[in-house]
């Protein structure tokens, strides 16, 4: 438990510089999604695990393990210091209340723009007659795609197909579920917040490389996300992530040769989850030996 | 990457709807049907341009106005005028909701905005 409790954090670290990689090079497949998803996932888990197993140490038992161990003639390594057992409740405690909050925000302006699209009337569509360009969709039962007049108004019929098309790729390939996972998993455990960029990132390359698909022309799709991009007023970029500035990105992907997926790194990706979840379970089976030890049956 | 054909003869019908609706209010005037088809896709049947008009404003997403024997759609811009006030209240609610808003372009830098204007003017 002294080493595999730690292991996580370590593992976070990997699957950060990993996920940043296979976002910018990999084809955004829906494997190469469920993969970094996936990772994620159990990498955020094993961290939160191994964050309550430290929390247990703090009910005294470590200390008492010592004791336990000296009297017995046993060399017992000092299992957990109690001040690791208060930092690990600290960013516990932490991580849920941000993780409640992200999917607090979430659900209501979910909610609202439901709201909002229902109330225009039946269809897949929602207009707004709003010069700035701006479309997006909004999940539900059934998805909806809520575009500006601004935005409709710049874009000639092929890109207009684009837009449908892209926000109609979110909508079907639950994209804005699976941001959310992520988006706990990053508040849960800070490490990870590269990942929820490279997850954001991935599913707006894939719903570019739909929209092309279904358009049959990637230029009209690197020129429908210019246009956009150009017209939307008064925001610059202050950031450096990859993400706020990823319109270049894409579009540069959109003008290159389509990718290929490359099964390997997505291999070493989901290695890497796995090896989150069995330190964490290897971590478990210490504690658990720990336990049987010091009260046997 | 010529995929094209096949999709397009698998465009849903909802998808067309779309982007007729798309299309009319893309336009500053009512449009005819011709006018429509040739929005759309002109590859499309002038009937099935028609039946989508129909549908639409069978909906009520769609109005028309006789011109002579012609008949001329334009949207209805009913619920949506308010519903612009609530989207636009949304976006201004700072980045925290605006993150969660899956939209199709986000912000430039200065630099990344002039490589993507010299893109459009290379391809026109």
């Amino acid at each position: 438990m002294t080493v595999s409790v730690y292991v996580p954090a370590v593992l976070s670290v990997l699957v950060a510089v990993l996920g940043r990689f296979i976002a910018v090079r990999l084809a955004p497949t829906r494997w190469t999604t469920f993969t970094v998803v996936g990772a994620a996932v159990l990498c955020a888990s094993g961290t939160a695990w191994a964050l309550l197993l430290l929390s247990f140490t703090l009910l005294g038992f470590t200390t008492f393990a010592v004791q336990e161990a000296s009297e017995r003639g046993v060399r017992l390594v000092q299992p957990v210091p109690g001040v690791v057992g208060v930092l690990a409740v600290i960013m516990l405690a932490v991580g849920v209340v941000r993780a409640v909050k992200v999917l607090r925000i979430r659900l209501a302006t979910r909610k609202e723009l439901r709201e909002l699209c229902r109330s225009c009337g039946p269809g897949e569509l929602v207009v707004v007659p709003v010069d700035e360009p701006h479309a997006f969709a909004v999940p539900g039962r059934p998805g909806r795609v809520l575009v500006t007049q601004g935005l409709l108004a710049l874009l000639d019929s092929k890109e207009r197909r684009v837009v449908l098309a892209h926000e109609r790729a979110h909508l079907h390939g639950h994209h804005h579920g699976l941001r959310a996972a992520l988006e706990v998993c990053a508040a849960v455990n800070p490490l990870l917040v590269p990942v929820r960029e490279a997850v954001a990132f991935i599913v707006e390359r894939a719903a570019d490389e739909r929209a092309a698909a279904v358009s049959g022309s990637r230029e009209a799709t690197a020129a429908a996300l210019a246009k956009a991009a150009l017209a939307e007023t008064g925001q610059l970029c202050a950031g450096l992530g990859f993400i706020t500035c990823a319109v270049s990105a894409r579009v540069a992907a959109l003008q290159a040769a389509p990718p290929r997926p490359k099964p390997l790194w997505l291999g070493g990706m989901l290695m890497l989850g796995v090896g989150t979840a069995a330190a964490a379970v290897q971590a478990t089976l210490a504690f658990c030996r720990l336990i049987e030890w010091l009260w046997p049956a | 990457m010529s995929a094209s054909p096949r999709f397009r003869a698998r465009r849903a019908a909802g998808a067309l709807e779309s982007e007729v609706l798309a299309a009319l209010w893309a336009a500053h005037q009512p449009l005819s049907t011709a006018e429509v088809q040739r929005a759309v896709d002109s590859e499309l049947a002038y009937n099935t341009v028609q039946t989508i008009l129909s549908r639409l404003y069978d909906k009520g997403l769609v109005g028309r106005s006789s011109d002579g024997r012609r008949h001329r759609y334009y949207p209805v811009k009913g619920a949506e005028e308010l519903a612009a006030e609530q989207m636009q209240a949304l976006l201004r609610r700072g980045p925290d909701r605006q993150g969660v808003l899956q939209r199709f372009a986000t912000s430039l830098s200065e630099e990344d905005a002039e490589a993507l204007r010299a893109m459009l003017r290379r391809r026109r």
